[in-house]
């Protein structure tokens, strides 16, 4: 399946947007809207791993489409844990669509399309070589509007994403690394060169939002029986929206009365 | 059958209960024309089975019969098992009676198949005895055996099928057996008859407002999870934990069984009673003892964690219990049973309770109420809390606050409002959430979603991937423990039972947030 780059507005941020882009899975529209990007190293340490595990579940959580390289390493952990969390992701190849994949990665690649997630590359029969990965850096940065850089070397392909995020004014995050980690050597510098924002965790975005049940908070603080007796509702639904405001960050608890953040 | 007539030793049947097993015991009575007059008990016989001597002369005489100026021996066999209680007294009476050869001749007894047990008064009727259900549960696995007990204790045997024959006085025994005066067996009742509905003790429309805390009682009582209670004084966490026993499901026959068993041996019937079909509710004070907690005794009774088996054991200001009482309670809460080492003998009672634990926000019970002020200080509350300990704290499944609720604002009408219950609409809700465990169960030893062990959660309890991102989300804000997280699945599997869905799915593993822990 292909279709034309004009379908994506946001690759026309780019000088060079490619002419044409071929895919495996269902591409939407949807699919586009709300994309972040999460790219670093081949050589995933443990430390990359946790930060993983603490980013990419918020941000399915927040319906957000995942983009990364589709390489080993990081990005193929992302792939990984955005699929786990049901969240869709989208795999941007530096190869042609119909390469043949090693039957790892095929299976990672069944799970992505699985969970209506796609592989997407600019190329049908181009092999993988030395300048097809920066060339398709550009495609993973400019689809994003968030672009967070897990771990990185001083000279490596994920800071040229990093490049192509800042030149296309994407909002660039880096994680904090320790000094003797090489794989952090990259990610630190972003942050020491001002070029990234150090990503330190807790950063949740919220949106305002017209829910009742924030209304009635931002109110006057409410125990949750109060909150199901206005609203006239099942306290079992009560109970689990509460839950999910309170995960998401927008109301909080103190001594069974909940509050407007 | 045969005439017991020119006999000098007769051999006489019962029984002895050692915890809940039934041993039957031989008394064998012997009264000897030769010898100095006397009457000796040999067999480990305890002081209440030693002082039966009295009580036995003394009855034997005031029934118009002659206690002879023999000697008489009693042995209760086998000899290495201690022997307690009064229910001696009437198969001792009985062997005396017989041995002494002053039975009338058309006396006939079949003493291979009946069963004497009971207690003597001094005027020679019988007293309420304890344990009389063991014995007809006993003498059931001998065909023909019949049993003869205390006519007030004779009803907990009525649901026994065997001839039961409820005895008044040692008199009224005689009688029936020189056929003077036949005795009628009780009329058996099945089981079935007697588990009818019973009306719950606090219905849960009458609790006003405290939505949540119904909603994480029906919970508690589909998936059998402990349930913590914390709030203030007086808004209703006693009502709560009374209302309950009500949702449970009913018991079954072999349930109603177990806890009459239990009951008969502690001698906790009232007089009269037959079965129990309320599932129990005990409500122990904080000044329980270890023992009284778990059972005990140079004999080992049951204590209140068996007499709640199958049932409801509330503690309420749970901190106020002895450290050790409640530390008592983790081998129980794990294993479903309870077993007490005495010089005795081992003895193991089941003890399969649901847990309601009550606790105050601080010792004086004030903090955070909306118009009282807390006069403890900071110390005594984090003293006050940290006496239950975290293992305690961890086979609790659900933490639910109870607040304190506005009287103006209270309204128990049941119309247009979508959390207005009743005991009988949340036990149907229960009854149907439990069918849904049982045959997701079948072929395991787990019958409610609080049984399941680590790989079992693994097994039974899907994740939509939606609904891990929840979990996994929430774990991470809350820092859970791997033992919190894998209790947040299991309610979520009992909320989504109660929501009939196969898999656990993003409203169910939000809801259960709401019952994590707090303290």
């Amino acid at each position: 399946m292909s279709m034309k780059s004009q379908d994506i507005p946001q690759l026309s941020d780019l000088p060079n947007p490619p002419k044409q882009l071929f895919f495996i899975g269902k591409p939407t529209t949807v699919l586009f809207k709300n994309c972040v990007a999460i790219v670093g190293s081949r050589q995933i340490t443990e430390y990359g791993k946790r930060v993983i595990d603490m980013l990419v579940p918020k941000l399915v959580f927040e319906k957000k489409t995942i983009v990364s390289g589709f390489m080993r390493g990081v990005d193929q952990y992302t792939h990984r844990v955005c699929v786990e969390n049901g969240g869709k992701t989208i795999a941007v190849l530096g190869w042609g669509i119909d390469t043949i994949l090693t039957p790892e990665d095929k299976k990672l690649a069944e799970a992505i399309v699985s969970h209506d997630g796609i592989l997407l590359s600019e190329w049908q029969t181009q092999r993988p070589t030395l300048w097809t990965f920066p060339v398709r850096n550009r495609i993973v940065a400019a689809l994003s509007k968030d672009v967070y850089i897990i771990e990185a070397g001083l000279k490596s392909g994920s800071l040229i994403t990093a490049n192509w995020a800042v030149k296309l004014k994407r909002k660039l995050y880096a994680v904090p690394g320790p000094l003797t980690s090489r794989v952090s050597e990259g990610t630190n510098h972003l942050i020491a060169s001002g070029q990234a924002i150090m990503w330190l965790g807790d950063m949740m975005q919220t949106e305002q939002s017209n829910d009742p049940l924030i209304q009635l908070i931002s109110n006057e603080p409410l125990t949750i029986d109060q909150l199901a007796r206005k609203l006239n509702k099942p306290i079992a639904e009560i109970g689990a929206a509460v839950s999910l405001l309170q995960l998401s960050g927008q109301i909080f608890e103190r001594g069974g009365v909940y509050y407007k953040k | 059958m045969y005439t017991i007539r020119n006999n000098m030793l007769t051999k006489i049947r019962s029984t002895a209960n050692i915890g809940l097993t039934t041993i039957p015991i031989d008394v064998e009575v012997d009264v000897a024309t030769a010898g100095f007059p006397g009457f000796t008990i040999v067999g480990l016989a305890s002081k209440a089975v030693e002082e039966a001597r009295e009580r036995v002369k003394t009855a034997i005489i005031n029934s118009g019969f002659d206690f002879p100026p023999k000697k008489i021996t009693v042995n209760l066999a086998p000899a290495d098992i201690p022997k307690d209680g009064a229910a001696y007294d009437l198969p001792i009476a009985v062997g005396i009676l017989i041995a002494s050869e002053q039975l009338p001749e058309n006396t006939v007894f079949d003493l291979k198949k009946q069963f004497f047990y009971g207690e003597l008064s001094l005027d020679g009727t019988l007293r309420p005895t304890k344990g009389v259900l063991l014995l007809a549960l006993f003498a059931k696995k001998i065909t023909g055996s019949q049993i003869f007990v205390p006519e007030f204790s004779a009803n907990e045997a009525s649901v026994v099928n065997i001839p039961v024959y409820p005895v008044l006085t040692l008199h009224r025994i005689i009688q029936h057996f020189t056929k003077t005066k036949p005795l009628n067996p009780l009329t058996y009742i099945s089981v079935k008859d007697e588990l009818d509905m019973e009306p719950p003790e606090f219905d849960l429309s009458e609790i006003a407002g405290q939505e949540q805390a119904k909603r994480a009682i029906i919970i508690a009582a589909s998936g059998g999870h402990n349930m913590l209670m914390f709030g203030p004084p007086g808004t209703g966490k006693t009502m709560l934990a009374r209302a309950l026993p009500g949702i449970l499901p009913p018991l079954n026959e072999q349930e109603a069984l177990e806890v009459t068993r239990i009951y008969s041996i502690s001698g906790l019937l009232p007089p009269g009673a037959s079965l129990i079909t309320k599932r129990p509710f005990r409500a122990p004070h904080h000044g329980v003892s270890t023992v009284g907690l778990i059972g005990g005794g140079s004999n080992p009774m049951p204590g209140e964690v068996s007499l709640a088996h199958l049932g409801v054991l509330f503690l309420d200001e749970m901190p106020e219990f002895p450290r050790s009482a409640l530390e008592s309670l983790r081998q129980p809460m794990e294993d479903g049973d309870v077993e007490i080492v005495r010089v005795a003998g081992h003895v193991k009672y089941p003890a399969s309770f649901t847990l309601l634990a009550a606790i105050n926000p601080c010792p004086c019970g004030y903090l955070g109420h909306p118009k009282r002020a807390c006069t403890c200080s900071e110390r005594q509350i984090a003293k006050y809390r940290h006496r239950i300990s975290g293992p305690i704290l961890d086979r609790i499944d659900l933490h639910v606050s109870v607040s304190v609720i506005a009287v103006e604002k209270l309204s128990l009408s049941l119309k247009n409002n979508p959390n207005a219950i009743t005991s009988k609409q949340a036990k149907a809700m229960v009854v149907t959430a439990r069918d849904i465990q049982t045959k997701r169960f079948a072929g395991t030893n787990i019958y409610t979603n609080s049984q399941m062990k680590n790989k079992d959660v693994k097994k039974f309890c899907m994740l939509t991937p939606e609904s891990e991102n929840i979990l996994k989300l929430a774990s991470d804000t809350y820092n859970f423990s791997a033992r919190s997280y894998i209790r947040m699945i299991k309610v979520a599997r009992t909320i989504a039972d109660l929501d009939h869905k196969k898999d656990i799915l993003p409203n169910h593993i939000a809801e259960s947030l709401q019952y994590k822990q707090m303290v």
